[in-house]
Order: C-alpha cells, then structure tokens, then sequence
C-alpha cells in the first residue's frame, strides 16, 4: 500500500509539461468536407427533398405554374406566414392549433371596423390577445398546449361566427383592398412583402436576437434553460404572442385582398402551414428546426397546392394529398423514427438467432 | 501542500439538508482555499451531489451557511454564481441543437440591443476553450458532439464565468483514460492559476493524482477531511466503507446453483461494451459498480427493455432454450425485471395495488380476456401476504404507500409468474430499513425455490450480503468477477473506482 | 452483524407505526373535476326545468335525446384514445360522416348489411392508421387525427361529390329512426347499449385494463410486458367502430347523409369526455361519467338552442367549457401534487 505515497505529492507535477491543447473536435478539412458538415448540421433535407419533387413533377406537368408565379408566391405567402408563426411555437415544443381560427376572428374584427387602419390595429390587437390567453393557460394554469388551443380553436371559430352573423363581413373601404392587389415592387405585391418581411424578422428574431435563440433552449433542454437563468415561462409567452400577431397578420392580408372577411376562413391553411413546418424539419418536442426550413415547406406545399389548383383537380383531392404529407412527415419525424426501427430490429436480432439450434 | 498560507475562498459550515424524512447531508462542514484542489469522496447516496448543489445555491440548506470570500450566500443559484462559485453537473445540461459557442454562454451571451453580439460571444467561447485546452468548432451543434467532448464544454462553460470556485461531480465518468488524463493536468493548471477547485469523484486514483485535501462523507455525514499526503488510498476507501468488517457469514445462504438459465454474449448497447454474463438457477449475481458504470443499461439491454446494437441472449428453462429479442419475449420466457425507477418505470401510481400486481399477470387472472375479480383479489391477496405489504390494503392507490410497500409491490408483480429469473435494479433505493430486510429475504427464497437472480446494487453490503458472486461493471464492461468468498467491500469499490490494487 | 443492526432498526421502525401510508389529503378541486359532473348535470337540468320555456316538455326531451345520441356514442368510444392519454381522436368527424353517407349510399344499392359490412371495413382502417402512427411510430395523436380527418373529408367529399344522401322512405334505417320507446328514441337505447358493452371493455376486460394502465403509465405498462402498440391500435379501433354506429345513429335521426353533417363533434365529444371527469392526463375516467358528460352537452346546447342563442354562441360555450374543465382538472393535479 506504501505505493501510493508518490501519488499524495501528486499536486505538484509541472503543468508545463503537459499539452496545451486537446484536438477533440472534427478536424476542419476542406471545402468539400466543410460542406458535408455544414449539410449535416442543417435541419431542412425532407423539406428540401419534397421542394425538388414538387418543383420538377411541376414542370414537367404543370409549367405555367411558374409564369403565373403571383398566384404561386400569393398562396406560398399565406401558408407560409401562419407557419412562420407556429415555428416560434413549436421550438418550444409547444403546439399552436388555434392559429386558423384567429386567422378568421382577426379578419372580421378587421372588417367589422369602418376605420381601415383602426382596423388593421384591432385586427392585430387581437391576434396578440389570444396569443396571451393561450400562453396563460399553458404557462399560467399548466394545462398541455395541445388541449388548450384546441378549446380555443373551437371557442374562436364560434366567436367569429359571433361577431359576423355567420355571414361573410364585406370591407367597407373596398379602394385600399384593390390598392393592396396590386404589385408594389416590380411583380411582388404587399402581401408577399409583407411575408418576406416577416420571414426576415422571424429568421432574425431566433438566429441573432438573445431572447430568440433561447427558444431553442427551451425547446432543447428545458432544464438546461432554467438553470441558466432563463425566463422560461416569458420566452413561452413571447412565442405564443408571436404566433397569434402573425396568424392576425395573415388575417388581415386575406381579409384586403379578398375585401371581405370570411368568418370560416383559415380551416385549409392550419393543415397545410402544420405540414409546411413538421416537413421543414420543425421538431414537434422542441429544440429543432428552422425558419428556413419551414419556408422551405410553404414553397413546396404552395407549390403543390397551385399546381394541382392549375391541373384542375379538386380542393378536397389537394386536403387528400396535403393530409397524406402531414402524416408521412409526422411518422417520418426523425427522432421517432429512429427509436421505432431501433425496437424492431432488436427484437428481430433476437428472432432470427432463434431458428439456428442451440 | 496543504496551503495554511493560502486563503480561504469558500466556507460551508453546518450545512443540513433534509429531503422529506431522510437526510441527505446532515451537519457538514467543508473549506476550500485558493489554488487547491479538494477531493469530496463517499459511496453512492453519501451526500456529495447533494452538498455540491448546496454550494451552488441550486439547493437551499435547512440549516448551515455557505460564503465565498467571507460574504455570506443567500438568494439560490444566481447570487452564488455571481460571488463566483460554478459547478460542472453530473447530469450534462446542454441544449442539443444550440452551438458550442451559444451553450458555453447559456443565458448570459454578451448583447447589443437585445442582439447577441456574435463575435464577442465566439471570443469569450474560444477564451474559455484556450484556458481549458480544447480544441472544437465553436458552431458545431452539441448534438454532433461526443459525450466525452459534452463534458468538456460544459466544463469551459463554467471556466467561460471566470469563477473563484469551480466545482466538478463525476467529470471523469464519461471519459476515456486519456481524456481522463488530460482532464485531470488541466485542473492542475486552472489550481495553479489561484482557482478553488471542489473534485467529487468515486476513482480514487484520481482524487490521489491531483488533490491536496480530501473530504469523506458517509451517510450524509463528515467522516473527516485530511492532506492527501497524510492518508492513503486505502485509508480512504475503508473511511468512505466506514466497516471493517468482513462479510456477516450468519445470514449467507448455501447456494446450489443448477444449470445455465440466462446466457448473455457479446451485449453491445449505447454505454455497454460486449458483455458475457450467466446466471444459473438458484444463483444470487451481483453487478455491483458506480452509479454511471453502465449496469442498468446491461440489464436492460439483456432484457430488451432498450434495444441493444448487438449481442445475444437465451433463457434456458426445463431443458428448452428460447432466444430473448423483445422486452415482451423476455416476459415471456419467465424473466422478471424490476427496474431502478419504480416511480416512472415500476408502477402505474394513480392504480391500485392490485391493478398493479395483476398487470404481467392478467392472462392467468382472466378468461377468454375478461378478468375475474375474485381470482385477482385472491391472487393480490396472496402475494400482499408473501412480499409483507403493510397495511394489506390491496384497493389503494400504489402512490401513497411508502417507498418500501411500492417496491414489495413491483416484486410481488413478478412473483406471481413465478419468475425463471429476477433482475432487480437497486431493489432497495430509498427504501426503509424495515422493508430493506425483508426484500433480502424474498430475493433469498426466490433462488431457494431454484430461481436465478441477478441483482444491480449500489448499497455495498447488501451486494455482498445477498451475491453468490458479483461482477463489477466499470465503463459498460465487467472489470473483474468475486465468488463470494472472495468479495468484501474493499475489493468490490477498487475494481469499481479503477483502484485495481486488491488489499490484503 | 450488519444485518443484525438492520433488523433491530426494523423492528424498531415498524414498531413507530407510521404504516407505510401517506394520507391523501381531500382536495375540492380534485373531486369537482372527477365527480362534478354529477352536480353539474343535476343544477343544469333543474334550471332547465325552472327557467327555459319549452325545455320540460316531451317533444323537446325525445329531440334532446335524438340529439344526443350519436355524439354519446362516439364521446364513449373516444373516451379510449383520452384514457390512454393521446389526448383525443380528431378524425372522429371525417369518420361519423363517412359511416352515415355509407350506410345511406351503399344501403341504397345494396341493402343494409352490405352498407355495415363496408362502414365496419372503413372504421377499421380509420383505427388501424391512427393506432399505428401513435402506437408504433409514436407520433402526436393530434397532428396524425388532423392529417387524418383532411385525408378522410377529403375522401369523402371527393366520392360523394357533397352531394345530400336520401334514404328511402320505408327502408330499415328510417325505420330504426323512427323507431321509439315512449319518449326514448331508439338511437338513445343503442347509446345505452354501447356505453354498457364498453364500460364492460374497460372496466372488465384485459384489453380494457391495458388501456387504463397505459394512460396511467406508459413505461411502467410496457415493462409488465403489455404490448402497447396494441393497446394504443385497439384503443384508435375502439373509437372508429363507435364513431361508425354513431354515424348509423345519425343517419337514421335525418334519414338523410351529407359529409358536413358531424361538423363539430370531435369538440362535443372531447367536452362530454373532459366535463365526464376523464383526464386528459389518461389513466382515470369511465364511460359511465362521459355519458352524463354527454348528458350536459347536450342539454345546454338544448337551453342554448331554445333560448334562442346561435351557433357561433354555443361554439363559443362549448370551446370554453373544454378549455375550463381542463384548467379545473390541471389546477387539482397540481394541488394534489404539492
């Protein structure tokens, strides 16, 4: 045992002689082996993969989807907006299903107002409103942000048909919904500015702004988030206001351009914005994904839904295969994924040893 | 080196903390000075995780005080980071998708207007880096990460405060050799440097290598804190064991183990590394090894609860071999497993005793899928009796009952299959002394009755007490095997820590 | 000599006598979301009684019961999916529209049993799509019953063109419609049918058993060996067949099917499920409690109704009513907990 007595002194080797640094880390290689890492840190590849279907089965078969690119961008930006929004959301790994129907009470609320830009204030006001309600029934009162929003989904579509008397509610400055029509800036009209704005302010918010990166905190490693001082519970709220101004937003844009507000709008687009954000690569638990990605998902899903629009086939076929893209892309969630496939080939290891005698 | 000359920089006196009825740290008292390296060393549940939050103000003590540099800590986790104290978690607390640079200054980035001034933010992250020596891509999400470089950036994360204090749990549990070694030179560098550093850790050699005092804690108590150079690794393990005693041969059983019931080979499974083991009928085996060593992901690797990357596995019974998949063909074949959490992985709380008892065994307490009630009290009825529930109130919810009737009922679970083989993981964690004596004694009549047992134990003596043999499990592999006549606490916790020097 | 301390510390602790039993503290909370429903339903029927014109008289009561009906058949059998803590089925609508157009449309050519035949057929797909994605590849019940309900309206919609199915006059659907027991509607007594045979699934089978456990305790009921994937499958199947029969109930209220018609019940159905006092935590409820949830719905959208109050407004009420019962239950877990 008296071995050890030259470890007791063991404090005092020289630190010099020691090396300074470790290579832990992936060398950095080249270009090329930069770009896989790169690649490999990216969050967009199904989103991206459906894109270049979607794009080239599009040229093939329906071309002028492309030279009537106003209808495209028009549609993209509206699918995309409302999923902009969830994105915020969903990074926390929070759900937001009650987007579509603020969608359609922010438009008559807007409508309803004689005022145009008195309005539009309103009409955001509310959106902001309900996304508080919403974050204070999750963060205030605990309850899961699934169940919560769907009451509110159910108890804002009634409140919509509420204020408009079930009918659509005309505009009645009908002059500034024309003037919103038209393109602005070269093709692009004020929606689809509006939602480049938006993208633009959202990819901001969560890559560079302290207050947004730390969604993905949240998300990531809730714990992690609150033992280093993060304000959990206010990052909850800012994401669920977000979500709210934004479907607001997209209320208002739809209520301009089709100069009425429509208190059933906004039933397609949850679907298609949910798909657009889960195939972009936004991970339902929180903590993944990208405001990239899920523009990535708007173009493809907007894409599609004109291109099929354009072919003739029927709104209920486009839900059918905008549905059927939800689901693939839910079942396909790679996190899930992985852990189901891991399972069964584990117990087929298990089967196949068993034919051979023992 | 025992620093009289260097200042005191942290000071916790009297610290009790009380976790419901048991005490955790009771009454502990620990200073640290400038530019030393202080070993907390103790078994499993001794206190030192618990001390450790303490001192970073995650927990607040019932009673004691905590300063750093003669002030006073009061005010929880912020407050006792702010006067310099940052500890390194034993469980990694890293958000997977954010970068290096992002999770090295988690939640305090240098700002602009609200706008995380990147530059800065990569500079402070590649200073803290340079100071501990490691080399990573500061944009690199920690989910590319290995665990082992996990460790590192969490480590530079607390270095990244410039604290007084660092204090480090299990830093090493992760880590190759190697790294381990480099480690352990880099703490060397940061003492040097005048930081204060607190080194909880299980390896004795380790603690031997680097520290210049050591604090043994026992049962949430202080044993005693000595200069490294005045004691000796074995000195140190026997306070840590605080018996001397060998193994208490009045209780040990005559075992006569039969034939092979449960053959592993060649178990591969996220933190376990090819691993042959048997258990034989009416055979008590024991993995014993520290919290982290991969002993529950064996066992549940084996059982199929986790899917394992490789490996093979059969159960023998009445001369028939059947190979073990899935966790349900496990069940199948006459294997009962206990799992460590039996909160979240033992028993549904909000049911009843005998809803939970009565679930592996629903097809025998049914006909054509619909349930007998009569069977199923009398059958609950029953086991309650044999595991020694108390009060026998089988209708009650499981959630109230004390921690030692809840693990009587994840026993009795299996005990009504008649289990070919039982795996319990910690059997015996949180429980009281009571109930502790009389799971030893089911665990002795089940391999009477000819099943074999495979026991995961923390708790020293009761591996010893209750093994026919023990395998002890270090970094997913089993770094020695003890027959019973050879095992006593000593030898178990040097194979375990990596002290492989066996005491006279 | 270890051991020998250890019995003497046993002995000694036993002889304390705590018991091994925490007391459960009687929460108020805690008992208005399990059994509140029972007062709820009492206050909100006697104020019916006293204060609505036209609520006690027996036309309004059979049309309560008619209305009832096919939303309680499914609200049972959804009380599955919310026990096994997947929080509900929302393609429940897609699917009670789906059973009524075919067993008006296929009834119409083929006779009834072909129409069941084919509406059994499609529940069972409806079933074993959702039970597969939750179960095997875990995924949100709720965005896999979203995707589903769009696919399957979709479906619908597509083939029937929209178009309002007629049953004829004299066939066995009218028949059953308008079939009466005093003033209880058939469809009522086949709602209290199905609520019995699935209480009896619940609450005395091994498959009713696994389901409650899984709400309970997901982990826990896979390491008893229970296969979930299974348990989740059969729980999705559960609320597809009875979602199939309350579009039968449906159908036959009307004698008529369009794919519009089940608007709306995914929301009563969860409300009748949450205010019954099952936690859409999973693991306690009955579907006893979810018919007089179910009970409530109904008559207050009733006094809505008489009273004059339009379809936005009980929208409104019923949304809030999801979104309160919820709080309620939530709050008294946390209370329960501290």
């Amino acid at each position: 045992m008296s071995q050890h007595t030259d470890h007791s002194t063991g404090a005092s080797p020289a630190p010099e002689a020691t090396p300074q640094t470790m290579q832990l880390g992936a060398a950095r290689g080249g270009f090329l082996s930069q770009l896989r890492v790169t690649l490999a840190r990216r969050t967009e590849g199904r989103g991206l993969a459906l894109l270049t279907v979607v794009v080239i089965a599009a040229a093939i078969l329906e071309p002028v989807v492309f030279t009537s690119y106003q209808v495209t961008l028009g549609r993209v930006a509206l699918i995309g907006l409302v999923a902009l929004g969830l994105t915020a959301v969903i990074l926390m790994g929070e759900l937001d299903l009650s987007v579509a129907s603020t969608l359609a009470v922010s438009g008559v609320v807007m409508a309803s107002i004689p005022d145009i830009w008195l309005g539009v204030l309103a009409a955001l006001a509310t959106g902001l409103i309900i996304g508080a309600i919403n974050a204070f029934f999750v963060v205030v009162v605990g309850i899961n942000s699934f169940i919560a929003t769907l009451g509110m989904l159910f108890a804002l579509r009634g409140l919509a048909f509420v204020l408009s008397d079930e009918e659509p509610v005309r505009l009645s400055n009908i002059d500034a919904g024309i003037a919103f029509g038209t393109p602005l800036l070269g093709p692009l009209t004020p929606r689809v500015l509006l939602f480049i704005a938006a993208f633009i302010a959202l990819q901001i918010f969560l890559s560079r702004v302290k207050a947004g990166r730390e969604f993905y905190a949240v998300g990531g490693n809730r714990q992690a988030a609150m033992d280093a001082g993060i304000p959990v519970r206010r990052r909850i709220f800012t994401g669920f206001m977000i979500s709210g101004f934004v479907a607001a937003l997209a209320g208002v844009i739809n209520t301009l351009e089709r100069t009425a507000a429509d208190p059933t709008a906004g039933s397609t687009v949850l679907l298609a914005s949910f798909a657009a954000a889960i195939i972009g690569g936004v991970l339902l638990n929180g903590g993944r994904g990208s405001v990239l990605g899920t523009l990535i998902g708007a173009l493809a899903l907007g894409i599609l839904q004109v291109s099929l629009t354009l072919s003739g086939v029927q709104v209920d076929i486009q839900d059918i295969f905008i549905g059927v893209i939800l689901l693939l892309a839910v079942i396909t969630d790679p996190a899930n994924l992985r852990a189901a496939l891991a399972g069964v080939r584990s117990s087929f290891r298990g089967r196949e040893k068993a034919q051979t005698p023992v | 080196m025992t620093s009289e000359s260097a200042q005191t920089v942290i000071e916790a006196s009297g610290i009790v903390k009380r976790f419901g009825g048991a005490v955790a740290v009771d009454g502990v008292s620990v200073s640290v000075a400038e530019g030393e390296i202080h070993a907390v060393v103790g078994e499993n549940g001794a206190g030192k995780s618990t001390l450790m939050r303490i001192l970073a103000g995650i927990l607040t003590p019932d009673s004691g005080t905590v300063s750093v540099g003669g002030k006073r800590i009061d005010g929880g986790a912020k407050a006792a980071l702010d006067a310099g104290v940052a500890l390194v978690h034993q469980e990694l607390s890293l958000v997977p998708e954010m970068t290096v640079a992002e999770n090295i200054m988690l939640g305090s980035p240098p700002t602009a207007a609200g706008f995380t001034k990147t530059k800065e933010l990569k500079r402070i992250a590649a200073e803290a880096l340079e100071e501990i020596g490691v080399s990573v891509d500061l944009d690199e999400p920690i989910a590319r990460l290995s665990v082992s470089l996990r460790q590192f950036v969490e480590i530079a994360r607390a270095v990244a405060r410039s604290p007084r204090v660092l204090s480090l749990d299990e830093p090493t549990a992760t880590l190759t050799p190697a790294e381990t070694d480099y480690l352990l030179r880099m703490l060397q560098r940061l003492a040097a440097k005048g930081m204060a550093i607190i080194y909880i850790s299980h390896r004795i050699p380790e603690v031997f290598s680097i520290c210049t005092e050591v604090t043994i804690l026992r049962d949430g108590q202080l044993v005693e804190t000595t200069a490294i150079s005045e004691t000796t690794p074995s000195a140190v393990i026997d306070a840590m064991v605080g018996r001397e005693l060998k193994l208490d041969l009045e209780v040990s059983r005559d075992a006569h183990p039969g034939e092979v019931v449960l053959s592993a080979t060649g178990i591969r499974a996220p933190g376990v590394h090819d691993v042959d083991l048997t258990v034989r009928a009416g055979e008590i085996v024991g993995l014993g090894g520290l919290v982290g060593a991969g002993r529950t992901e064996l066992v549940r690797a084996i059982v199929g609860a986790d899917p394992r990357t490789a490996g093979h596995v059969t159960m023998t019974v009445d001369g028939k071999t059947s190979s073990i998949g899935g966790y349900q063909s496990a069940v199948k074949a006459g294997i009962g497993y206990v799992p460590e959490e039996r909160r979240t992985d033992g028993l549904a709380l909000t049911m009843t005793v005998a809803d939970n008892v009565a679930l592996p065994n629903r097809a025998a307490l049914s006909r054509a899928g619909v349930l007998s009630f009569g069977a199923i009290t009398r059958f609950v009825r029953h086991l309650a009796d044999v595991v020694g529930l108390r009060p026998p109130e089988i209708q009650r919810e499981v959630g109230q009952y004390s921690g030692g009737n809840q693990q009587k009922v994840v026993i009795a679970k299996w005990l009504g299959r008649k289990p070919k083989l039982i795996i319990l993981d910690e059997p015996t964690r949180g429980v009281d002394v009571g109930a502790k004596a009389e799971i030893h004694r089911l665990v002795r009549e089940l391999a009477d009755e000819g099943a074999a047992v495979l026991v995961v134990s923390s708790d020293l003596p009761e591996l010893l007490e209750l093994s026919d043999v023990i395998h002890v499990v270090r970094d997913g592999r089993i770094q020695g095997t003890l027959p019973r006549a050879e095992a006593d606490e000593k030898t178990v916790m040097s194979l375990a820590s990596g002290e492989t020097m066996v005491s006279a | 000599m270890a051991t020998k301390e250890s019995l003497t510390e046993a002995i000694a602790v036993a002889g304390s006598g705590a018991g091994g039993i925490e007391k459960k503290k009687f929460s108020p909370l805690l008992w208005i979301a399990e059994n509140g429903v029972i007062v709820f339903t009492a206050a909100l029927i006697l104020f019916a009684v006293i204060f609505v014109n036209g609520f006690a008289s027996l036309p309004n009561i059979t049309d309560v019961f008619y209305r009832a009906a096919p939303i309680g058949i499914v609200a049972v059998g959804m009380t599955f999916v919310v026990i096994s803590a997947n929080y509900l089925d929302l393609s429940v609508v897609a699917q009670v529209a789906t059973s009524a157009v075919i067993f008006i449309g296929i009834s119409n050519l083929y006779g009834l049993l072909a129409g069941l035949l084919v509406a059994t057929l499609v529940a069972m797909l409806y079933g074993i799509v959702n039970g597969v994605a939750v179960g095997f590849f875990k995924a949100n019940a709720v965005i896999v019953t979203l995707s589903t309900t769009f696919i399957g309206l979709g479906i619908l919609r597509w083939l029937s063109g929209g178009s309002i199915f007629f049953g004829p006059e004299d066939g066995p659907i009218r028949a059953f419609g308008q079939a009466r027991l005093g003033p209880i509607p058939a469809s009522a007594l086949l709602l209290i049918i199905i609520t019995l045979i699935l209480w009896f699934v619940l609450n005395r089978t091994t498959f009713g058993f696994a389901v409650r456990a899984y709400g309970s305790n997901k982990e826990a009921t896979r390491l008893a060996g229970v296969n979930t994937t299974l348990v989740v499958i059969g729980a999705f199947v559960i609320t597809a067949l009875a979602a199939m029969i309350g579009g039968f109930a449906l159908a036959a209220f009307s004698n008529t099917a369009v794919s519009s018609m089940s608007d709306g019940y995914e929301f009563r159905a969860l409300a009748a499920i949450i205010i019954g006092g099952t936690s859409v935590f999973g693991g306690k409820g009955s579907v006893l409690r979810t018919l007089l949830g179910v009970i409530f719905v109904s008559v207050l959208t009733n006094i809505l109704v008489l009273s004059g109050i339009g379809f936005g407004f009980q929208q409104m009420a019923i949304g809030a009513l999801i979104v309160v019962a919820v709080s309620v239950d939530a709050l008294a877990r946390r209370a329960a907990k501290k």
